[in-house]
């Protein structure tokens, strides 16, 4: 409780502590040298007042910072003023010196005018005054709208055009490949499918050749095996990664060399058994015959 | 010396008759020969040569209508006319090497190459042929 009752006392004390401007006043000074000048009284609500100075022309402004409660004069750490045009958004700062006795001057010549002056249009600029000090709070003044000349626009960057926006990205893509007829297609993929295989089946069944042990227990695992790495293959046409693939064959062949699914017969018998073929079928050469270039 | 008169020099007019008799003897020149090239083929060749060459018969014709569709019809998609047509030609080249290898007239020139290592050869080739096709294929 007495936390909370000291907080506020804190509150007010600080809130009691302001600065506030004294003596403002402003002269318009032009080149014939009759000087205008005019008191202003600004608070912190928005200003009516205008001042409109042209290119000739100077304007001078001069105030006193004071502690509100006292009235003496106080050299606030900042003191600035701002200008601020409403409709383009454009704002310029510009220092101001004050003194220990807290007087400040400003002068404002069109003729050189400082580079805190932002660029100006048809609309007036807002002229603030900040002042902030380490002891009182911040204050913010609202002193004139000020209407000074047009400025120039800024020169045009010689390669300001590199930075325009650019046309969106448009890709043309290829038109889709037309398809034929599904009837040509049909027609097609049934003679790929249907003729080569006819012919194959009809000259085995013309030549029919006897495989006494394709099922023996010999050939059978390992043509067991070639069907299954074919199957496999086809799995990975539909479904497999080539990681899968690559470890199920290995493995597939592991298991095949392993359990050696390969070499149907031994090498002796078989010899024999060809050239039992050959007498039957009557190729007999003599060895003159046999020892010539190869034939298919 | 003047040269005498023999019949060794025989000069005769052409005439449109003899013109298509030699047509018709060039025809059944070519008709004769083919058949004896088929007779010497039936007699001679080995039924394991023979169940080769029908294998060999049908990747040709595979490979002839998957050319003539590309030429006729469209190429689209193009991976998949590849895949296809280099799959009948591959096969093509495993199976006349196998031929090659077992057929009893190239013994001497393959007498390092068993009969079993040929077809381990051709299976092997086989199956790494249709693995790159697979992938081919899309």
């Amino acid at each position: 409780m007495k936390a909370v009752c000291f907080l506020l006392l804190l509150g007010a004390a600080v809130q009691a502590v302001k600065l506030s401007v004294d003596s403002v006043k402003y002269s318009i000074i032009s080149a014939k040298g009759e000087p205008t000048t005019k008191s202003l009284s600004p608070t912190e609500k928005s200003s009516s007042e205008v001042v409109t100075i042209f290119q000739d022309q100077t304007l001078k402004l001069s105030f006193q910072v004071v502690d509100k409660v006292t009235g003496k004069g106080v050299q606030p750490e900042q003191a600035f003023l701002r200008f601020y045009d409403e409709q383009s958004g454009e704002e310029g700062i510009q220092p101001v010196r004050v003194t220990s006795s807290g007087k400040a001057k400003f002068d404002l010549s069109l003729a050189k005018p400082p580079a805190s002056l932002p660029p100006t249009s048809s609309a007036p600029l807002k002229v603030t005054l900040l002042l902030g000090a380490s002891s009182y709070a911040p204050a913010k003044l609202e002193l004139f709208n000020l209407h000074i000349p047009a400025s120039h626009p800024a020169p045009t960057h010689p390669e300001e055009a590199k930075f325009h926006i650019l046309p969106e990205l448009a890709h043309t893509f290829r038109p889709d490949p037309k398809l034929p007829a599904r009837a040509v297609s049909a027609l097609f993929a049934g003679l790929v499918l249907v003729v080569p295989w006819t012919i194959l089946l009809g000259l085995w069944f013309s030549i029919s050749p006897r495989v006494p042990r394709l099922f023996s227990p010999n050939i059978l695992p390992f043509t067991a095996s070639l069907g299954a790495f074919e199957f496999l293959l086809y799995r990975y046409w539909v479904d497999l990664k080539l990681g899968d693939v690559l470890t199920y064959g290995a493995m597939l062949g592991d298991l095949v060399i392993k359990n050696n699914y390969v070499a149907p017969t031994p090498v002796d018998k078989y010899t024999m058994n060809l050239e039992q073929e050959r007498r039957v079928w009557g190729i007999e050469r003599s060895d003159r015959d046999m020892n010539s270039t190869f034939r298919y | 010396m003047a040269p005498k008169s023999s019949s060794s020099f025989t000069f005769t007019k052409p005439s449109s008759q003899s013109a298509s008799g030699s047509s018709n003897t060039v025809s059944t020149t070519a008709s004769s020969s083919i058949s004896a090239l088929l007779s010497a083929y039936t007699n001679q060749t080995t039924p394991r040569l023979k169940f080769i060459d029908a294998f060999l018969v049908f990747l040709v014709s595979s490979g002839v209508l998957q050319f003539v569709y590309c030429v006729l019809v469209t190429n689209f998609p193009f991976n998949a006319f590849l895949a296809g047509f280099s799959s009948t030609v591959g096969q093509f080249v495993l199976t006349a090497s196998l031929r090659q290898q077992v057929n009893p007239e190239n013994k001497v020139e393959f007498k390092e190459v068993s009969h079993e290592r040929a077809f381990a050869d051709f299976v092997l080739g086989s199956i790494v042929l249709h693995f790159f096709v697979y992938n081919f294929l899309g």
